[in-house]
């Protein structure tokens, strides 16, 4: 903890960057903290309960973030990721970010309550985490910590979900997916969303009824985890901001699998790795393409 | 406005009866999607209902105002546009374990949907609704209800309070809509039992507030002349835009109106819930945008609620539920904003950016 307000400290003061995101404790928990001066430094914090990824406050458009000036960014392996995809899909400059990447031990499923990283607690995107020790920064730091607790959460489910008839995962999905609301909070939140203009919000012509029924609610959802195809950094952003607690990391975790036994490809922190959905590859199975 | 007292058996009686009777029951009960938490949904079974276990996850809006529904039918024919309206009267509902903050949310929102244009829609559901709360027992750190001038035991828009003690429940009785549900359920209250009551209700009361003191009636003038002020571009550097508070708040209604074709020449016009934390929201046709960043949006979110709707209707648009802050993936806290915006408001009374 000292090690990373003394670098942020060192970055304000010397005139490196204008602001530092990181953790600090909150009223109610962990939350993001926007650190512009080196005498608050010593908020910063980094332990289980920082769930949030600070990625997707690298947004160019998030025009209240931009305006502070540069800006260093405390991450997680997982969320290296997200930070990965936004300098290989040409959202953020490698060299206008400083990246402040944290050794990972696991975190909570939701900053809360909990005090312990046990099978029941740990988020189901630290199973098998292989980015523990992230690969993409500037600054690394922190010892790395054991192991987080096995837990098969959320392989179960999928397991579960597999053994189905396509009948029954449809009636799954569609059962789930009724509950959306269409507020759209998934995508705002996700670091990985960052169009410029979103296909849900196209009128002319309008490919997905706005409103919250059951097809347009299919065709959105459906949308969106397509797009996130080999995209998506599992981060679960939005499934914590989803106000109808709709299991949409399983649905994009469902897709990443796919795109990894179908192009070998899995969603890395080497921003020079282009996800299939961006690239071109005269090898390709499909012969419609080449 | 009298009270009664309801044991627990009249209460399920009272629950079976009108299950008997086809009403439509909604009541806290599990969530399906985690059993240790509490969604209000309609009942088929009095023991579906679990009371007192958890603050229900979503307010009692989408029972007034759904997240999507149909105003009207088109047709186009060679005789010109047919158009079929739906009815406004509604079926008869019976809401058990509302928390005080949900049913006076309603009361709330009546202002604003009864104002230049009465909302049939609204108001049918309102008048087909009777709204039997319980005294709050499940407050958290997010609640701050009386602050607004609300509380655990607030009256406000319910048309029965039930207060648990001993064997069963004081029922304040507190409109017509509610003597005419519990007639024939209920029997005198004894003086215990309204003691009882009186003592369970002022330390439910305790409870609320210590977590936010009472927001001064200048605050909404302080916020009207303070729309410059530099706070408003640091208070939302975490807000995500995602308008997942808007969805789970009680007294956010605003609502976007579209027509959906389901053939080339006939379709529907639907109103959805919208929210003023997305950029979509106040985007013209022109490409301009009078919110451009988040910092704006914010601000137009506590301006609305703590300002212009007092200005407009003499309250508060929010009832201390808490729900924004338990719902934010960003950790913004509105009571520890309220806070302190109330604090600049009194350290920096002056008029500033004019």
């Amino acid at each position: 903890m000292k090690q990373l307000q003394d670098l942020a400290r060192k970055l304000l003061s010397d005139g490196t960057v204008n602001v530092v995101i990181g953790y600090e404790a909150g009223p109610r928990g962990i939350r993001p903290a926007f650190i512009t001066s080196p005498e608050q430094a010593d908020k910063l914090v980094f332990n289980i309960h920082c769930v949030q990824n600070l990625a997707t406050y690298l947004n160019p458009r998030r025009k209240q973030i931009t305006q502070l000036g540069k800006v260093a960014v405390v991450v997680k392996g997982c969320d290296a990721r997200a930070v990965a995809g936004m300098i290989r899909e040409k959202q953020v400059e490698r060299g206008n970010v400083v990246i402040l990447a944290m050794r990972c031990g696991g975190v909570l499923e939701s900053s809360g309550t909990d005090s312990e990283l046990t099978a029941d607690t740990v988020s189901v995107r630290c199973a098998g985490c292989t980015d523990r020790e992230p690969k993409l920064f500037d600054h690394i730091l922190g010892e790395l910590p054991p192991e987080p607790p096995v837990n098969t959460r959320r392989s179960d489910q999928i397991a579960a979900l597999e053994k189905m008839t396509a009948v029954e995962r449809w009636n799954y999905w569609t059962e789930q997916l009724s509950r959306c609301i269409r507020c759209h909070a998934c995508r705002e939140a996700c670091p990985m969303c960052f169009c410029v203009k979103c296909t849900a919000e196209k009128t002319q012509p309008q490919w997905i009824d706005p409103s919250a029924t059951p097809r347009a609610n299919r065709a959105w959802q459906t949308m969106r985890v397509l797009h996130q195809a080999g995209r998506c950094v599992d981060c679960l952003e939005c499934e914590r901001a989803c106000p109808e607690h709709i299991p949409l990391g399983m649905l994009a975790r469902y897709v990443a699998d796919a795109v990894e036994k179908r192009f070998d490809y899995v969603a890395c922190e080497d921003p020079s790795q282009a996800a299939p959905f961006g690239a071109f590859s005269p090898s390709d199975d499909e012969e419609f393409i080449r | 406005m009298t009270h009664s007292f309801l044991s627990h058996q009249g209460f399920a009686a009272l629950v079976a009866d009108l299950l008997a009777a086809n009403k439509r029951v909604i009541a806290p009960v599990r969530a399906s999607d985690d059993p240790g938490q509490v969604d209000y949904m309609p009942i088929q079974k009095f023991e579906e209902a679990v009371f007192g276990l958890r603050l229900p996850r979503r307010s009692l809006k989408e029972f007034f105002l759904p997240p999507t529904e149909v105003l009207l039918h088109y047709r186009q024919t060679k005789a010109g546009i047919e158009i079929r309206e739906v009815p406004t009267a509604a079926p008869p509902q019976v809401i058990f374990g509302a928390t005080p903050c949900d049913a006076a949310a309603l009361e709330v929102v009546d202002k604003v949907m009864g104002w230049d244009y009465r909302d049939e829609l609204w108001f049918g559901r309102r008048e087909a609704t009777t709204i039997v709360s319980f005294l709050c027992t499940l407050m958290d750190s997010t609640c701050f209800c009386t602050a607004v001038g609300l509380g655990p035991e607030s009256f406000r828009g319910s048309d029965v309070l039930l207060v648990p003690v001993d064997g069963g429940y004081l029922a304040h009785v507190i409109t017509p809509k509610g003597e005419a549900l519990l007639q024939g359920h209920t029997a005198e209250a004894s003086a215990a039992a309204l003691a009882s009551a009186e003592t369970a209700q002022s330390e439910a009361r305790k409870k609320v507030e210590n977590n936010l003191a009472d927001i001064p009636a200048e605050l909404s003038g302080w916020l009207a002349a303070n729309f410059d002020n530099p706070l408003w571009k640091t208070i939302a550097l975490r807000c995500h835009g995602c308008g997942a508070c808007a969805a789970v708040c009680p007294t956010c209604h605003c609502f976007d109106i579209v027509d959906e074709h389901d053939s080339a020449d006939s379709g529907v016009r639907r109103r959805n819930w919208d929210s003023c934390q997305t950029s979509l929201f106040t985007l013209h046709a022109s490409g301009h945008n009078p919110r451009q960043s988040q910092s704006e949006r914010f601000r137009q979110r506590i301006q609305h609620k703590f300002s212009i709707y007092p200005s407009r209707f003499g309250e508060i648009l929010c009832t201390g539920c808490g729900r924004c802050s338990r719902a934010c993936p960003g950790g913004m806290d509105l009571p520890n904003l309220l806070g302190e915006i109330v604090t600049l408001a009194q350290t920096e009374p002056e008029v500033s950016g004019q």
